[in-house]
């Protein structure tokens, strides 16, 4: 997915997931799916009308609409319909392709999002810049602290106060087609070796400073989140040697490796667990070495139009029976052992999702420093014009 | 063909169709080595499209053009040995006056020196009398000036037979007369075939040696210029080159007598079918005389209107019982004052010869 | 008292240019002041603008000579490779295609334009993609070829979406070329490739600079074809340009080079406008 025509998709959530499911377990073309988004247009109207005359239980002063700022194919399509029924609220969503690009709207101003959905590494500089005030925990019944695993919650809290809620966690591994590639790829080494032999020209990487430079320092022993000159230098000549090998350098690697164009790519959990469904040859790997764990969180943003309907939509998601059906859906594991408890037993059995403790032992979360490190950028920036 | 052909030009039997529509219907016309004959014909007559196959830029449907003697059926223009003055000129904005002389020189194959190149488009350019101008652009040449860098790339590859399509219709009435008399001092210059393209009757009939009236796709008469006007081929002729004074009329039993709508009867040569004719009389064929004291004349009118010439006078007349008529008087033949008002009583009288009878 | 007719002429003229003039100003003029100021401040520590005086981002443009280089060197190939396919079809609809269809056919060079650029490019990578081409290529007996993310496709791409920009300019000037003047060439004895290099051709060289500088200007900002078709492996200014502003948040140095973008193609125009001055013989390029 590629991010430019992530930005105000103006069409109704429900579609959007919709469509996106459809066109990610391959039943609809690319085409079709730009088509029936009429991505580049104009505002959702249609998602407002239903809930024109049916607010119930919630207040008033909810409003008419919201506005959500998310990654692509991360809901369910019935919650928003589900949670428009309930309050009267309907829900438009807009998706992205980084953490940084976010991040540049919400500096840039004027976004309008009441709720949106920052990775873990970026909250202390939302904090930090004021882009976000801490959450009134009162509104948020459905929370429930005790049952979240603090591993992955913890840096939704500084300072003792509560900015941001997870929505799931993940990891950051290999999806590898074993039917084009023989060799036995088990860490972020192979992954660039083969990625210069085998897979010659079939490699991708993510269009993304943190997980392709971090897996890069991975397969040179180094940290993740490592920031030292000198490592990143080695990175960096690995990935210039890597580049005329590869298909391509883009966080939308679904379409090229279900096409069998790429034959191995750099991929997010959800995304593994979704092609690994569809095309049971493409195998989800996570690096011996190390790579990237992280979490999702969800915050409401300083500059937010209708706090109260982000409160009432973040409640509504944090409630179990609600979060379930989201997870099922997007394939991405759960923090939540409320949740985890009602999903069936076919998802937690999943090792795609829900991997071994002993391989997550290596893996790294993603540091702060890295988002706002000018170093990387420019490293990044060499490496893609190289 | 091996002995070199008396006739530069020569049409047999050609039909030009565009789709449904047939532009000119089995023309067969020679051109003799040396002549200036001018197609001449109204609009749409087929006369232009006569002009393009002999360029080579239309074929005949059917039907053969020969140039020199040879068929040119399916020869391409760049393959011909004439060259054509296009009607606003077609001169090529891009150059210089010289460079469009000189384009033709620059297509010959094997190549020509460039020093001869530019001696040759000067010497064309002397011709027309526009030395000194070489350098200029099109866009600052006048009319005048634009027609003559025309012919001089026309002629500055010594083609054997020269197109003129409608060269002068663009020019104002003294610069054309001007030109008319340069066209005909360069044809005798030149020596070569030129045939030229017009639906003006004064210019057919001033430069031209031989004139081919053409109307509705066919050729209609093809004679001197003398011919054309004393003897028309038929009442379109006679009709289109010149004015002419149109009455109806019937031959009398005798096939000798002529009596016109009005009654009255003339004395006409021998021979005429009988039946209903129409009568046509050239303006200046008539003389005109005051009524006043006299009696005799063929025909009586009234003078309506009168425009004043110069050294003649053209009157239209109300000729009782037959309509207006057209008079051309030399001021002399107007006997006791110089000019007939309107208004008065006239009679006109004609020499019976000069009547051309055409029967219906 | 009546205005003198010359002061009205001025003030109706006043008031005709008035709303172009404005939309230029608020959206065109005052967003590129504020990229010059830009262009000499300084980043903030967590990405944006922080007031300065430096001239550091300039300095450092050499860091990204390759997009420049990669720019610089696309857009004349991709505008003369457009030109190559573009006059043939120019030609042919204009001079050659029977004057009864050449409404129709033309409007079909334009129907593309009704679609957006997106979503036929992402028809390219269908195409291009293995269950295209290379999947009918398989079944012959060729494998595994691979035609998308390659320089070649990204050409491809370029020629596709920018072709209909070099036809109409080319086809107009064409268009208005007088017949008479070819029939002119071939009666003086010039065959038909003489008549196109020495008369068709230069007649039609407006045109053809239009469409030339129609298309490498916006070649010098694309970015997305080289995205989707080349994935992501070439780097033009404007991949550049989205990374510092989206990803990297160096408004600064992101705005120092759309200046410095901004200067060059002045330049590269100006210098082209001159050529084909010189070349045509007349102020008659469209653009200037």
């Amino acid at each position: 997915m590629t991010k430019w025509y992530r930005e105000n998709a103006p069409i109704t959530a429900e579609n959007l997931t919709d469509e996106w499911m459809r066109l990610k377990r391959g039943s609809v073309t690319r085409r079709h799916f730009l088509g029936v988004t009429g991505l580049g247009l104009a505002t959702a109207v249609l998602a407002r009308q239903p809930g024109l005359f049916n607010s119930a239980a919630y207040a008033q002063d909810l409003g008419t609409t919201m506005s959500l700022a998310t990654w692509p194919n991360y809901h369910d399509p019935a919650t928003f319909e589900a949670f428009t029924a309930a309050t009267g609220v309907a829900v438009e969503v807009n998706v992205f392709g980084s953490n940084e690009e976010m991040l540049a709207k919400l500096q840039a101003g004027g976004t309008g999002w009441d709720l949106f959905v920052p990775t873990n590494y970026t909250i202390s500089t939302y904090v930090k810049l004021g882009l976000i005030d801490p959450l009134d925990m009162s509104k948020l019944p459905a929370f429930s602290q005790a049952s979240q695993s603090a591993r992955f919650t913890s840096e939704g809290a500084i300072d003792a106060k509560t900015y941001a809620l997870p929505k799931n966690w993940g990891t950051t591994g290999m999806a590898v087609n074993t039917s084009k590639i023989k060799t036995k790829i088990t860490s972020w080494k192979d992954f660039f070796e083969v990625a210069m032999t085998e897979a010659d020209g079939r490699a991708m990487v993510h269009d993304y400073q943190l997980t392709t430079i971090g897996s890069a320092l991975v397969s040179l022993g180094y940290s993740f989140n490592s920031i030292k000159p000198e490592e990143l230098a080695k990175a960096e000549e690995l990935l210039i040697k890597v580049k005329p090998h590869l298909y391509g350098i883009n966080s939308d690697y679904q379409p090229g490796m279900r096409a069998t164009d790429a034959w191995m790519t750099m991929c997010w959990t959800n995304d593994g667990a979704q092609l690994n469904r569809d095309m049971p040859e493409i195998a989800y790997i996570l690096g011996t070495d190390g790579g990237e764990i992280w979490t999702d969180f969800y915050a409401i943003p300083k500059s937010a139009a209708n706090k109260p309907a982000g409160y009432a939509l973040l409640d509504y998601l944090m409630t179990p029976a609600n979060a379930v059906k989201e997870h099922i859906a997007n394939g991405a594991p759960t923090t939540d052992s409320r949740v985890l408890a009602l999903l069936p037993a076919d998802v937690t059995s999943n090792k795609i999702v829900y991997p071994d403790e002993a391989s997550l032992t290596k893996l790294e979360f993603g540091a702060a420093v890295t988002l706002t490190d000018p170093a990387r950028a420019e490293l990044m920036a060499r490496f893609k014009s190289a | 063909m091996t002995a070199a052909s008396a006739n530069d030009i020569e049409f047999r039997s050609v039909t030009k169709r565009y789709g449904s529509v047939t532009a000119v219907t089995d023309i067969n016309l020679t051109v003799p080595k040396g002549a200036f004959v001018a197609l001449l014909g109204p609009s749409g007559c087929g006369k232009t499209t006569c002009l393009r196959m002999i360029g080579g830029f239309e074929q005949p449907s059917e039907g053969t053009v020969l140039i020199d003697g040879r068929e040119m059926n399916g020869v391409p223009p760049y393959r011909r040995a004439v060259n054509m003055v296009f009607q606003h000129y077609a001169l090529f904005p891009h150059f210089d006056v010289e460079q469009n002389v000189a384009y033709g020189l620059k297509q010959a194959r094997p190549k020509l020196a460039s020093s001869e190149i530019s001696a040759r488009a000067r010497q064309a350019l002397e011709m027309v009398r526009l030395g000194g101008f070489e350098k200029r652009r099109i866009h600052e040449m006048s009319g005048g000036q634009q027609q003559r860098v025309a012919l001089a790339r026309a002629i500055v590859n010594k083609p054997s037979v020269l197109l003129l399509d409608e060269p002068l219709a663009a020019l104002d009435k003294k610069l054309r007369t001007a030109m008319q008399i340069e066209l005909q001092t360069l044809q005798r210059e030149l020596g070569i075939t030129f045939v030229l393209v017009t639906h003006d009757q004064e210019e057919a009939l001033s430069m031209s040696d031989m004139v081919c009236v053409m109307n509705a796709g066919r050729i209609v008469q093809m004679a001197k210029p003398q011919d054309v006007y004393d003897k028309p081929a038929d009442l379109f002729v006679a009709d289109f080159v010149g004015k002419t004074n149109r009455i109806m009329a019937t031959v009398e039993a005798d096939g000798a007598t002529l009596r016109l709508s009005n009654g009255t009867a003339l004395p006409a040569g021998s021979g005429l079918k009988p039946g209903v004719a129409t009568v046509a009389l050239r303006p200046e064929a008539i003389e005109l005389a005051r009524q006043a004291g006299r009696d005799g004349g063929v025909l009586a009118g009234t003078v309506t209107h009168r425009i004043f010439l110069g050294s003649t006078a053209e009157y239209q007349i109300s000729v009782d019982g037959l309509g207006d008529f057209l008079v051309t008087a030399d001021r002399r033949s107007v006997q006791e004052s110089d000019l007939v008002e309107p208004g008065e009583r006239v009679v006109l009288t004609f020499d019976p010869g000069k009547v051309h009878v055409f029967p219906a | 008292m009546p205005l003198a007719p010359d002061r009205k002429r001025q003030l109706t003229t006043a008031a005709l240019v008035a709303p172009a003039g404005l939309w230029l100003f608020v959206f065109l003029v005052l967003p590129f002041m504020a990229m010059v100021v830009f262009a000499f401040g300084e980043r903030a520590p967590e990405g944006g603008y922080q007031a300065a005086f430096t001239f550091a981002q300039f300095a450092n443009l050499p860091s990204r000579a390759a997009a420049f280089w990669n720019t610089l060197m696309i857009a004349p190939i991709g505008a003369f490779l457009c030109l190559i396919v573009a006059y043939p079809v120019a030609y042919y609809l204009a001079i050659k295609s029977n004057p009864k269809y050449r409404l129709v056919l033309v409007s079909l060079v334009v129907v593309p334009f009704w679609t957006s650029l997106l979503v036929r490019t992402y028809a390219w990578m269908y195409i291009l993609g293995s269950r295209g081409i290379p999947n009918l290529l398989g079944m012959i007996g060729i494998e595994d070829v691979r035609l998308l993310n390659t320089p070649g496709a990204v050409l491809l791409g370029i020629v596709y979406g920018y072709l209909p920009l070099m036809i109409m300019p080319i086809y107009v000037s064409l268009e208005k070329l007088d017949r008479r003047l070819l029939e002119a060439s071939a009666d003086l004895g010039a065959k038909p490739v003489s008549t196109f290099f020495g008369v068709t051709l230069p007649l039609s060289l407006p045109g053809v600079m239009t469409g030339v500088a129609l298309v490498t200007i916006l070649l010098l900002g694309e970015y997305l074809i080289p995205q989707l078709l080349g994935g992501g492996k070439v780097f033009f200014i404007g991949n550049a340009l989205v990374d510092l502003f989206l990803q990297s948040r160096n408004w600064p140095f992101g705005s120092a080079i759309a200046v410095t973008l901004v200067v060059v193609v002045v330049i590269v125009l100006s210098v082209a406008m001159r050529i084909a001055w010189k070349v045509s013989g007349s102020r008659q390029v469209d653009l200037v």
